[in-house]
């Protein structure tokens, strides 16, 4: 374990550590753009430069491994005079595009400039014109103007994705990222690339221009679009979810996560869900609702009653709802499987064929609860009319369930259904209940290696919504607490309070 | 006084073929090379101090002895892209004595232990690639390449590949990722070249006239060898003269040959009633030298380094009184402009720069705090990449502007040249 004095202090890192990330690690703000820790080193950018002792010359951190006894710093005037001249570098052919560039707020360049640059430019020069709004394909947009070619979009088809879609066409300030003609940018882990991209040059064509960062929050969550669970970010605000981006977590998504992972928001936001509790197409109350499907539960014979449920709820919501149908002798739980075919299907990187986050955790309460009929036997069932009430917990995500129609056709054969819910499904009409979507409740999802990751609430979408462990306390006490207090209602109140107090 | 080491035979046109070669001595210390043990070659070429020819002067058989002794093949590959402004030496060597070459690298792949060897000769040298490619087919015939060379149980196969005309392929790294198939871009180093160069192998690359240079270390022992040059500069050298001279051309010279006899008795001198301005003594990257600084200055590595310049490529350029300092600085800023790999930001930004500051003054429309500017850009530039490109470019902006400061205060006060009266655009 080599020890290294990094601005003054001492710290430990493990063999082989690259200077960057000892900076990182001792706390120190060093200026980089093409590093990535996930990435090769490209040492292009030349921004890192640091001063080690014995060394007359100027270094890159991000391509000099940490050896014992080192004694290096980014403090030095030369070293502050070299990043400053490299970010000169960087924006004197940098477009004034701010004011209508998506990137800005979360842009490295201005949070860069911010930190090690603010000085006046010299360049009295044209700027070099290069492409603007080039199409990479169905999800992305470069601006070559922006880029500043750290190349990291680069390096990721070739090193990640493997798709090597990106290369860097030209050469010198007339360089420009670009795709091979007919080879549009197109993979499943494509906007990572934006992610990465440290400045506006490539934009995801779902999110651009619909929100400025700085109106967005995020909070971090376990994406629910496969049984990898990645670690991710969502960014909202009050009027729903804007976009997903991975978070680095070493033991499951790296720093990466595939573009279906993407879309887990859309089928949380308000315009695709239940608002309210309905019973053949009029709206009621969340009470009314849960007293009637009490009383379906009561006045159906038990062996007439089945269960369907999928591996998208949390295993709290399992360990209540299953143990609270155990406890009243229901025993027909049936786990629906969307895709049988590709269940076990894997990509290799990190998309799995089971699309739902939490399967091994559903399975585990299932177990547990000593429920493992066969899903033919309910398809038989429903065939001669034996089930009178159908109870579905359906799935969130619904873009993973292509059979859906032809389920809810199969489930329509019981007299009656009940459907707890999140996503509007126009072909129910009987008794539909709001469940709360991933993103609106806390708990646990076991992933396809028995991985138990625990996630917190991130925000409030649709008021009326219950989880399954609502529901099963409200059974058992008659009591409904549904936590429908957003914080971010008095966030805004307060911002509004405050802007118009300065004013 | 003109040494002729090895451009002894150049002027008999038979030299070029196996047969012409032969008579002259060629492949002789071949044989003898075989009956050596490679470790000795490395020791004696390290012993005569031959250093690299093709610009940055590094030891050859301290290079060689960078390869790592970890049973990976190695690779030999001669670097004859000759691509720095003024260089011609190279292109001379192929087209007269491409079996000087093919003999030389043999040499030295037997010492570097390297059964593979290509020749990366640049884009635009048709004939001399073709020149070479005939020696090395009538080397195979001959089993001078290929199993067995000789009878010594020494295998080695020759290649030449043709660069696409980009000065950044003259870089070792830029022409190893150019020779691998991929765009020429120089690549981080450390890891060096000698312990991971083309296809990730230990590889060694060197100049067509370091290589060259090896047969005669044979032949005339350290001692021998030693005969011409200084102490830190052994040997002779080709150099190429081009400018205000009478009689350009290439010329072998001792090391520590004085360059205003280079200039006068080689050269013919200047043409009649010119004066000497400035030389640029090593390529267009090496900074410029004034007339003044030229009288005492010495053709070798340490008399030009303390001078502030360097020997580079060995590319003399002469320039005389008509010549305008300004103009001639746009040229060479274009150059670099247009040949940054584009890689580093501030070679690829910087040189870009520095090419629109200077055309401004050239087209009259410069501002004197451009002309401060241009040394801040040049001296941030300096030091800061992957490769040299941008040192190369910084170097001659920051020389040409703190030598010659008066020219360019003149363009920008008087919107034309000192020297020519007129201005860039008018002419």
């Amino acid at each position: 374990m080599p020890k290294c004095n990094i601005n003054g202090k001492e710290i430990e890192v493990k063999e082989g550590t690259r200077l960057i990330d000892a900076f990182k690690e001792a706390g120190e703000d060093i200026a980089h753009y093409c590093y990535h820790p996930g990435l090769s080193v490209a040492g292009c950018c030349r921004l890192c430069m640091v001063e080690i002792e014995g060394n007359p010359r100027l270094q890159i951190a991000c391509n000099t491994t940490v050896q014992d006894g080192m004694s290096v710093s980014n403090e030095s005037p030369a070293v502050k005079d070299a990043v400053k001249w490299g970010l000169d570098f960087h924006l004197i052919n940098h477009p004034l595009d701010c004011p209508i560039c998506d990137q800005a707020g979360e842009c490295e360049l201005q949070i860069q400039y911010m930190k090690f640059g603010k000085y006046d430019s010299e360049m009295a020069e044209p700027k070099v014109k290069k492409h603007k709004v080039v199409d990479l394909g169905p999800k992305i947009v470069l601006d070559t103007e922006r880029c500043i070619l750290c190349s990291r979009c680069v390096r990721f088809t070739d090193e990640v994705s493997k798709t090597h879609e990106l290369g860097i066409f030209n050469r010198g300030d007339r360089s420009e990222i670009g795709t091979h003609e007919n080879k549009p940018l197109d993979n499943n882990y494509a906007i990572n690339t934006v992610d990465i991209c440290p400045v506006g040059a490539l934009t995801s064509k779902d999110f651009r221009f619909r929100q400025r960062v700085w109106y967005l929050k995020n909070s971090e969550t376990i994406c629910n679009g496969c049984s990898t669970g990645c670690s991710v970010k969502t960014y909202y605000n009050e009027e729903g979810l804007f976009r997903v981006k991975p978070v680095h977590n070493e033991d499951v998504n790296g720093y990466w996560m595939c573009d279906f992972g993407r879309d887990i928001y859309k089928y949380a936001n308000k315009e695709v869900r239940i608002q309210n509790p309905e019973l053949n197409s009029e709206d009621i109350t969340i009470d009314q609702a849960i007293t009637e499907f009490e009383s379906r539960l009561k006045s159906i014979d038990k062996s007439k009653t089945a269960v369907v449920v999928t591996g998208q709820q949390t295993v709290e919501e399992y360990e209540s709802f299953l143990g609270y149908l155990k406890e009243n002798s229901i025993n027909q739980v049936y786990h629906w499987i969307n895709n049988p075919d590709s269940f076990e299907d894997f990509d290799g990187l990190l998309i799995r064929g089971d699309k739902n986050p939490n399967t091994k955790g559903l399975l585990e309460v299932m177990d547990k609860n000593g429920f493992n009929k066969p899903w033919s036997e309910l398809t038989s069932k429903l065939e001669s009319n034996e089930i009178e009430h159908i109870i579905v917990v359906a799935p969130e995500n619904v873009e993973m369930y292509p059979d859906m129609d032809e389920k809810v056709q199969m489930f329509s054969k019981a007299k009656q259904l009940t459907w707890l819910g999140t996503v509007k499904n126009d072909n129910i009409n009987d008794l539909k209940i709001p469940m709360k979507s991933f993103v609106e409740k806390s708990g646990t999802f076991v992933n396809y290696e028995g991985r138990r990751q625990n996630f917190k609430k991130v925000t409030v979408i649709v008021k009326n919504a219950i989880c399954l462990t609502d529901m099963v306390s409200y059974l058992k006490n008659k009591t409904l607490e549904i936590d429908n207090s957003p914080e971010h209602y008095k966030r805004k109140m307060n911002y509004f309070t405050q802007v118009r107090g300065g004013l | 006084m003109e040494a002729k080491v090895l451009t002894e035979h150049y002027d008999k046109d038979e030299y070029r073929f196996l047969d012409g070669y032969k008579k002259h001595g060629g492949y002789q210390m071949l044989e003898q090379a075989f009956k050596m043990q490679p470790k000795d070659i490395v020791e004696q070429v390290k012993s005569a101090g031959l250093r690299g020819r093709g610009g940055a002067g590094f030891p050859t058989g301290v290079k060689w002895g960078f390869l790592p002794d970890n049973g990976e093949p190695r690779y030999l590959v001669c670097n004859a892209d000759e691509g720095e402004p003024g260089t011609f030496k190279d292109r001379l060597m192929m087209e007269r004595a491409p079996h000087q070459l093919i003999e030389g690298m043999i040499i030295s792949a037997f010492a570097t232990g390297s059964h593979k060897s290509y020749i990366y000769i640049r884009g635009e040298y048709n004939y001399p690639a073709e020149v070479v490619k005939q020696a090395i087919d009538e080397a195979y015939k001959a089993g001078l390449l290929g199993k067995n060379i000789l009878g010594s149980g020494f295998d080695h196969d020759m290649d030449i590949y043709l660069g696409a005309g980009a000065y950044i392929c003259g870089e070792e790294t830029g022409l190893l990722s150019s020779l691998e198939g991929k765009k020429g871009q120089p690549k981080l180093k450390p890891p060096f070249p000698a312990i991971k160069g083309y296809l990730g192998k230990p590889t060694i690359v060197n100049n067509v006239e370091t290589l060259a240079a090896v047969i005669y270390i044979l032949r005339d022992g350290v001692e021998g060898y030693r005969k011409f040059g200084t102490e830190k500069s052994a040997g002779t050298k080709l150099f190429s003269v081009s400018g205000n001279v009478v009689k350009p051309g290439n010329y072998e010279v001792p090391l520590g040959y004085p360059l205003m006899d280079l200039i006068n008795n080689e050269c013919g001198g200047l043409k009649p009633g010119r004066k000497l301005k400035a030389v640029i003594p090593g390529g267009s990257s090496a900074p410029v030298l004034t007339a003044q600084e030229c009288l005492d200055a010495t053709m070798d590595y340490e008399c030009l380094a303390q001078k502030g310049s360097m020997l580079g490529s060995g590319a003399v350029i002469v320039m005389d009184d008509s010549n305008c300092m300004v103009d001639s600085l746009s040229v060479l800023m274009h150059f670099y402009h247009h040949e940054s790999c584009g890689q580093c930001t501030p070679c690829r930004e910087g040189t870009g720069w520095l090419n629109k500051i200077v055309h401004s003054i050239a087209k009259g429309e410069g501002r004197l705090q451009d002309i401060d500017l241009i040394l801040k850009v040049a001296e941030n530039m300096k030091g800061r990449t992957i490769c040299a490109l941008s040192d190369a470019a910084a170097l001659p902006a920051i020389s040409f502007v703190s030598k010659f400061r008066d020219e360019f205060e003149f363009y920008v006060r008087e919107g034309r040249s000192k020297v020519k009266g007129v201005s860039y655009a008018e002419m």
